[in-house]
């Protein structure tokens, strides 16, 4: 009797000792825990988890102040005024000040640094001037009148940039900056306690953070599981309880047998197909860009070729960016057939009549799922139009050069994941001073549109940007394919995550239960 | 021997001075750089990240340059993992590259042989059959089949071993080892049968047999040593294919060893990367074949007498 006693307490105890354990699957092995080096999305997470920036994500992924406890934005939304939270520490103890950010920004966009993702800062007053060299970065527009008070100046009204200041590029840095960034005082949930390379990174809680009564794990430990299919068997032996992703072609598997585990969720991502308008046969010629859209089956493309879960594209903005109303394209809202009967005409009108069919050329990155795609939209375009297509894939740095250049490329696969949450965020790439528009689209009026959008607000902003949007689709630089999903395991033994378009998860609101000893 | 020693070891160094050639101007030569991405980068940064890494350098300049850094055995800075240099992460990787590959070389020559030694004394019989056709399958099967086959059987099913990852613990090494080690044992049993046949079959075995020897001494002391020869020269690039990691075994069992970085330094243009682990790898390859030379030399008396004449 006595003895039965003690082994139910020892266990009782130990679990309450030793506190909750949660095991996060995270992609590839993080490229950086340097706030300035840090570009994939494996690091970003890993330095969302141990560190903040003024403002955060809430479970839902909104933005939430962080180590900011209020702000004020003047009228022309160009001045932002941040009180710091007096309980902000970092893991050693010491307070986050104004000046640990005036510091790291001043690293950020200095050209010693080379900051990767340095451009998000590019709306700060002399940030551009600065990280070419031109200016000093004590010149930038980022300010300390006291050590709670942070003033920072932007050119232009930024309406995201309270997003890009919880990125890692705009984070504070303590003073003392270790060689090794494994090693630095942190400011987050989360801190870093043991890192094996492509194996293990284990996060402890902070206890110096403002919040840490409320993050109920103690333990996270992080699994870089670069294969899909790996994490997936590790997930299904018990060793994960949240996955990163999900292999491709198991959607319906784990839709069948593990329904209440498999989460998929709209994403802030758009798969498209560019039309390079420098060069024949699309240049001057709408029509032709039009009957290949609208001859291109989304709903087979989405439910059958790439089959999970994700939602065909009949925009580039995907749905979900707060009161913005993607803008769909002309015939969108058409039955398939009768899509392809005004392809067939548009075709027609383009000056291909029967008998002399179009040639063209299908780019795209090596990779066995947009070869998938690329075969289903040709073999739609020869059945439709009677198109024929060439299929060429190129390895990922030969294709984005090829891309950037425009010189061989007719058809390429195209697509985006936003930086932040805004339509801006897609539309932007169409500009025709943007050097990521590899399409070449140059249209006076949407940049005109685009233009007035930045210095607006509210309603008439998304007015604008939605006129733009409809302009875009009317020239049909890009094909609009499907929005992208995010695709994680979840099992049930965890609480608290909710899905939301960000796809950020941040393990400060992540409960599990039965703890693993 | 120790002619024959010296005499192997200065070969070694042309080959070495090829390798890195061949490799530098290689990578140079595809199309794309480090610094290449969606995002092209302002060109005034592109040109400070150039000076940093000395890609502002003429081929040449960065040829000498990077001779130069070897010599003094310093890898540079990776493209791909700015928190390390290629010497940290080779320190990381290398150790549970060799444990895996030594303990899969172990288990593969010690099962390997006596599977073929006991095909051999069984020539013809079921015994014989059932054990190359099981060796036919082990080299026939590849590991990105088997592995998965495995870890749904043992780990997710059974639940017995982790389906993955890397504690440096018994548990998590068996899996991979085993999975590792099955072509290479299967290969072993084959070449160990058909040697052993051939040694069985000859003059001074034999004149052994005549003198009235036990069939097990005959084995041991007259067959094994000259049975063993072919096996013994598939050892040195076998050992160093294996503990330079495999790429499929890394990815599938997610351990964190050298294999990965092949693959994934070449697709990042990661050229210090990828010029750290073929150095690295070259230089392992030729001691391996240096040792196995040697071993050879000791077991093999005819190398031994042409030396000396």
């Amino acid at each position: 009797m006595n003895k039965r006693y003690l082994i139910l307490f020892t266990i009782m105890f130990s679990h309450a000792l030793l506190g909750a354990t949660l095991h996060r699957g995270l992609g590839p092995e993080p490229d950086s825990l340097d706030i300035h080096q840090a570009q994939g999305l494996p690091a970003i997470q890993i330095l969302r988890e141990i560190r903040e920036g003024l403002t955060s994500f809430d479970a839902a992924g909104n933005i939430i102040p962080g180590v900011a406890a209020s702000w004020k934005i003047d009228e022309e939304g160009r001045l932002y005024r941040f009180k710091l939270r007096n309980n902000a520490r970092w893991s050693n103890g010491d307070t986050v000040t104004a000046e640990d950010f005036v510091r790291a920004w001043q690293r950020a966009l200095s050209p010693a640094t080379l900051a990767r993702t340095a451009s998000l800062l590019a709306p700060v007053v002399n940030a551009q001037e600065a990280m070419v060299g031109t200016t000093e970065p004590a010149d930038i527009g980022i300010r300390a009148p006291s050590s709670d008070t942070l003033e920072i100046r932007l050119d232009t009204a930024t309406p995201w940039f309270l997003e890009v200041l919880a990125h890692p590029v705009s984070y504070p840095l303590h003073a003392d900056i270790p060689d090794q960034p494994s090693q630095a005082v942190v400011n987050g949930a989360f801190m870093i306690d043991q890192l094996t390379m492509h194996a293990l990174i284990r996060l402890k809680k902070n206890p110096e953070f403002h919040a840490a009564e409320s993050v109920s794990l103690d333990t996270v430990d992080y699994l870089p599981i670069e294969d899909p299919s790996s994490e997936l068997s590790r997930y299904r032996a018990g060793e994960l309880e949240i996955t990163e992703t999900i292999p491709a072609g198991r959607h319906d598997w784990l839709e069948t047998y593990l329904p209440d585990e498999l989460q998929v969720n709209p994403y802030i991502g758009s798969f498209w197909l560019g039309l390079n308008l420098k060069r024949e046969p699309f240049a001057g010629n709408p029509k032709l860009r039009r009957a290949l859209s609208l001859a291109v089956d989304r709903r087979i493309i989405a439910r059958l070729v790439v089959g999970a879960g994700e939602l065909p594209a009949w925009s580039i903005v995907p749905p979900r960016m707060g009161r913005y109303q993607p803008q769909a394209f002309e015939g969108s809202d058409l039955e398939q057939q009768s899509r392809e009967m005004e392809a067939k005409r548009l075709y027609r009108e383009a000056g291909y009549p029967s008998g002399t069919p179009l040639n063209i050329e299908l780019r795209y990155n090596t990779s066995s799922q947009h070869r998938k795609i690329a075969l289903a939209v040709s073999s739609m375009w020869r059945q439709v139009l009677g198109v024929n297509t060439d299929l060429v894939n190129e390895e990922w740095k030969v294709f984005v050069n090829s891309r950037r250049q425009g010189t061989l490329t007719q058809v390429f696969r195209g697509g985006w994941i936003a930086d932040y949450a805004d339509p801006t965020s897609f539309l932007d790439l169409f500009r025709s001073n943007n050097e990521l528009n590899t399409t070449f689209y140059a249209n006076e009026s949407f940049d005109r549109l685009m233009d007035q959008a930045m210095v607006l607000e509210g309603s008439e902003r998304i007015e604008r940007l939605q006129r733009a949007e409809t302009q875009l689709m009317k020239d049909m630089p890009v094909i609009p394919l499907y929005f992208y999903v995010s695709r994680h395991m979840v099992k049930s033994t965890v609480t608290g995550f909710e899905p939301n378009v960000r796809d950020i998860h941040l393990s400060r609101y992540l409960e599990v239960e039965n703890p693993n000893p | 021997m120790l002619r024959h020693a010296l005499g192997r070891l200065l070969g070694v160094l042309p080959t070495l001075l090829m390798l890195i050639t061949v490799a530098f101007f290689l990578m140079r030569v595809a199309p794309g750089g480090p610094f290449d991405s969606e995002k092209a980068l302002p060109p005034e940064i592109e040109a400070n990240l150039n000076a940093k890494y000395h890609l502002d350098e003429s081929l040449a300049q960065q040829y000498f340059r990077y001779l130069g850094q070897i010599a003094v055995l310093d890898f540079g800075p990776s493209f791909q993992y700015k928190d390390w240099t290629v010497n940290e992460l080779i320190a990381q990787g290398f150790p549970v590259s060799l444990t895996v590959g030594l303990l899969a070389m172990t288990l593969a020559f010690g099962v390997g042989t006596l599977l073929g030694i006991t095909a051999a004394l069984r020539q013809n019989t079921g015994v014989d059959y059932s054990l190359m056709g099981l060796a036919m399958l082990g080299i026939s099967i590849p590991n990105f089949v088997i592995a998965p086959l495995l870890i749904l059987l043992l780990a997710v099913y059974a639940g017995w071993l982790p389906a993955g990852g890397w504690d440096g613990g018994f548990a998590s090494m068996v899996l991979p080892v085993v999975t590792l080690s099955l072509p290479v044992t299967a290969y072993v049993a084959r070449l160990t049968r058909g040697s052993m046949i051939e040694v069985l079959n000859s003059n001074f075995i034999r004149t052994a047999r005549a003198k009235g020897l036990p069939e097990i001494v005959v084995i041991r002391r007259h067959a094994l040593k000259p049975a063993l020869l072919p096996v013994i020269s598939f050892m040195g690039p076998a050992t160093a294919g294996m503990i330079s990691g495999s790429v499929v075994i890394e990815r599938i069992f997610s351990i964190p060893g050298l294999g990965s970085y092949f693959v994934q330094g070449a697709l990042n243009r990661d050229y210090t990367l990828v010029m750290g682990v073929v150095v690295f790898y070259g230089v392992l390859i030729i001691i391996l074949n240096f040792i196995v030379d040697l071993i050879y030399a000791w077991l093999n008396p005819k190398i031994r007498y042409d030396e000396k004449r």
